[in-house]
């Protein structure tokens, strides 16, 4: 049967190709009792099987050294795990305790992958798959079972499987894999960074992959817009080669971009910063080597996911981390943004008949002065160590201003009282997602010392239209001219008081808008790193007057779709 | 016994790389090792790094490092050291 499915494009790229089912070693762990007489050899099995997966790592590190040291050093943390102190001696009291080594090397590998999974750190908890991997090597070396892997590939296929294992894809001889498909992986599992590193298309997340995506069969990987097409027509293929083409020929030149600096052709530099989601690794290398700070700082992900409250202490570490990392660049972080579509498990909240327009973000903070006090004071703490900039959401009018600003300042007065140190020049913000604090820019400019423009709220609350509801979507036009003009007047009247202006929503990071907020004087743009190539490209190509020209036309335009198609138009070299 | 605290500071923290480098330095030594994170008090096998890894700590982090055994007193030094020297970051 011929279909179409989605999934989660991890990693950018069109292919159309054969697949290939992969499927690897599968442990088969029996429970067997050993008697005191075999101890010493079921040691030795153990032992044995200890050194040839050691050799095989070597084996595999060797081939890999000369074209990337970074996937050998996977090999290198799987050493660590085979070798590692506390397993080895849970498996070789299991085996005293007269289990077979299989059995006693899979209970003991499951409970660490179990404290492992545990974790809250995200890229901790995906070390699981290295754990997993080095579990199925040992445990074949011990049924005496040969690796199969992806090295040896006869022709240029999709790989479809359940998922990859970091050895299985760093094997893979990449100039034979035309795109990935698995049933399991998120965008920062190891499949992603390789598939990525390799510049493999890749949709993870499919569920039942295997028995849907047959063995064999002709299929469309569309890994830009996430989409598979199994048996295509020629119709559909000569389409997607187009596409294709299109494809390369683009991420070629965009990805030029990415470490240059934004500045206009006509030497304006522009800030291109980064919107944290996450304190992980990954995303703050990304954003400390590309962007030039953080513009968005959500805090939401300290307080999800959780039975309790994140302490004053817990916050403190993660937002110092941050500002440590950045040094000098600011880290603009944003004080609880919950309610709304956000909820909490560590805090009940009643059911409202209009969520967005009930009491959440700084509503919510200043109806729960405790959660807020946490948070402020943290903050403040964690501003020695870096260039922090706070701001709220959700602002609405100068009553809420000057309320946020009060918080701040009894937490300030509490700090003083106990000689804990914080910088007594951390920039105080606000965003403007509410129109009414839109239209009263030129007052709001005089409490504060920035605002950001929060544009996925603003078009919402300007265009009375829920975000989260398909049926309103349509009238969810973040192109609207009124839009733009809010935008614009906020702009105007924070240039003249000599204060700076953030666009920290969707339309920062859009290639379409991007230049018309520079045009509209924005300097400061924040976006996921994803959007940072694409966005520098635009601005990079264009002067501060074509960007001002895009600025005065879109605010006299009619409609959503006419704007939409003018800046498309006028920009179709560029996106 | 002998034990002493100290605190992570390279930006990494203790994962990936710096773990790898505190660990093969921990093998090194006859003594049993543990290592302990504050303020959880939480406490782990400092040879082992899946435990190491499971603390997920970052800079910042305060620890504590206690050996017991022939050499002691040089393998807390050793370790201290290594972490005090940010592994080189």
């Amino acid at each position: 049967m011929c279909n179409k499915f989605k999934a989660n494009p991890v990693s950018e790229g069109i292919s159309i190709g054969e697949t290939f089912h992969f499927c690897p070693y599968v442990p088969n762990v029996v429970e067997k009792q050993i008697s005191e007489d075999d101890i010493q050899n079921a040691l030795l099995q153990y032992e044995n099987a200890q050194n040839k997966a050691k050799e095989e790592l070597k084996l595999l590190q060797s081939h890999l050294k000369d074209d990337d040291s970074n996937k050998a050093r996977i090999f290198d943390a799987h050493l660590d795990i085979l070798f590692d102190a506390a397993m080895d001696e849970d498996i070789r009291d299991e085996i005293d305790d007269l289990n077979n080594p299989a059995f006693a090397v899979n209970k003991v590998y499951e409970k660490y992958i179990r404290i492992i999974g545990k974790s809250k750190d995200e890229l901790i908890a995906e070390r699981v798959a290295d754990i997993r991997d080095v579990k199925n090597r040992l445990l074949r070396c011990l049924e005496g079972v040969e690796e199969r892997n992806l090295a040896e590939l006869q022709k240029p296929v999709v790989i479809v499987a359940y998922d990859l294992l970091p050895s299985d894809t760093a094997t893979l001889d990449k100039n034979k894999v035309l795109a990935i498909i698995t049933e399991v992986g998120g965008p920062t599992s190891h499949s992603a960074i390789i598939a990525r590193s390799y510049e493999i298309p890749a949709l993870l997340g499919l569920e039942n992959a295997m028995n849907i995506i047959t063995d064999q069969t002709e299929v469309i990987v569309d890994a830009v817009d996430g989409e598979i097409i199994l048996c295509p027509t020629a119709e559909e293929k000569e389409e997607y080669s187009k596409k294709r083409e299109k494809f390369l020929i683009k991420q070629k030149e965009t990805k030029q971009y990415i470490s240059q600096e934004a500045k206009s052709t006509d030497g304006t530099k522009i800030d291109v910063e980064i919107n944290l989601g996450s304190a992980s690794s990954n995303e703050l290398q990304g954003g400390c080597q590309y962007t030039d700070g953080v513009g968005l700082f959500r805090t939401e992900f300290i307080y999800m996911g959780r039975p309790d409250l994140p302490t004053e202490d817990e916050q403190f570490e993660i937002y110092k981390k941050v500002l440590l990392v950045f040094k000098n660049s600011p880290v603009t972080i944003r004080t609880l943004d919950i309610g709304g579509d956000k909820k909490l498990d560590s805090m009940e909240l009643p059911v409202e008949e209009n969520p967005f327009l009930g009491n959440r973000a700084l509503r919510l903070c200043l109806s729960n002065p405790q959660i807020f006090k946490t948070q402020l004071r943290a903050c403040l703490r964690a501003s020695v160590f870096g260039n922090l900039w706070l701001m709220f959401p959700m602002v609405g009018s100068l009553d809420d201003v000057r309320a946020a600003k009060k918080a701040l300042q009894e937490a300030k007065d509490e700090l003083d009282n106990e000689n804990i140190p914080y910088n007594k020049d951390m920039k105080f913000g606000v965003m403007i997602e509410i129109p009414s604090i839109a239209l009263l820019a030129d007052m709001v400019a005089k409490e504060v010392d920035f605002v950001s423009i929060g544009t996925n709220d603003l078009t919402q609350y300007t265009m009375a239209a829920d975000r989260m509801n398909p049926a309103v979507n349509k009238y969810y036009q973040s192109n609207n001219p009124a839009i733009y003009r809010l935008i614009n007047y906020v702009t105007k009247e924070f240039k003249k008081q000599g204060k700076d202006v953030c666009v920290c929503g969707e339309m920062g990071g859009n290639k379409l808008s991007a230049p018309v907020l520079v045009g509209m004087g924005i300097r400061r743009l924040s976006m996921g790193l994803a959007s940072v190539a694409s966005v520098k490209k635009v601005i990079n190509n264009l002067s501060i007057p074509q960007m001002e020209e895009l600025a005065s036309q879109v605010c006299q335009m009619e409609t959503d779709k006419e704007i939409v198609d003018y800046l498309s138009e006028k920009l179709s070299d560029l996106i | 016994m002998y034990s002493r605290k100290t605190v992570i500071q390279n930006p990494t923290g203790l994962h990936a790389r710096p773990a790898s480098e505190f660990i093969s330095c921990a093998n090194k030594f006859e003594s049993k090792i543990s290592l302990i994170k504050f303020p959880e008090e939480e406490k782990v096998n400092a040879k082992s790094i899946v435990m190491l890894l499971s603390l997920a700590m970052g800079p910042g982090t305060e620890v504590e490092i206690t050996a017991k055994g022939s050499d002691e007193v040089d393998a807390v030094d050793t370790l201290v050291a290594l972490i005090e020297s940010r592994f080189g970051e």
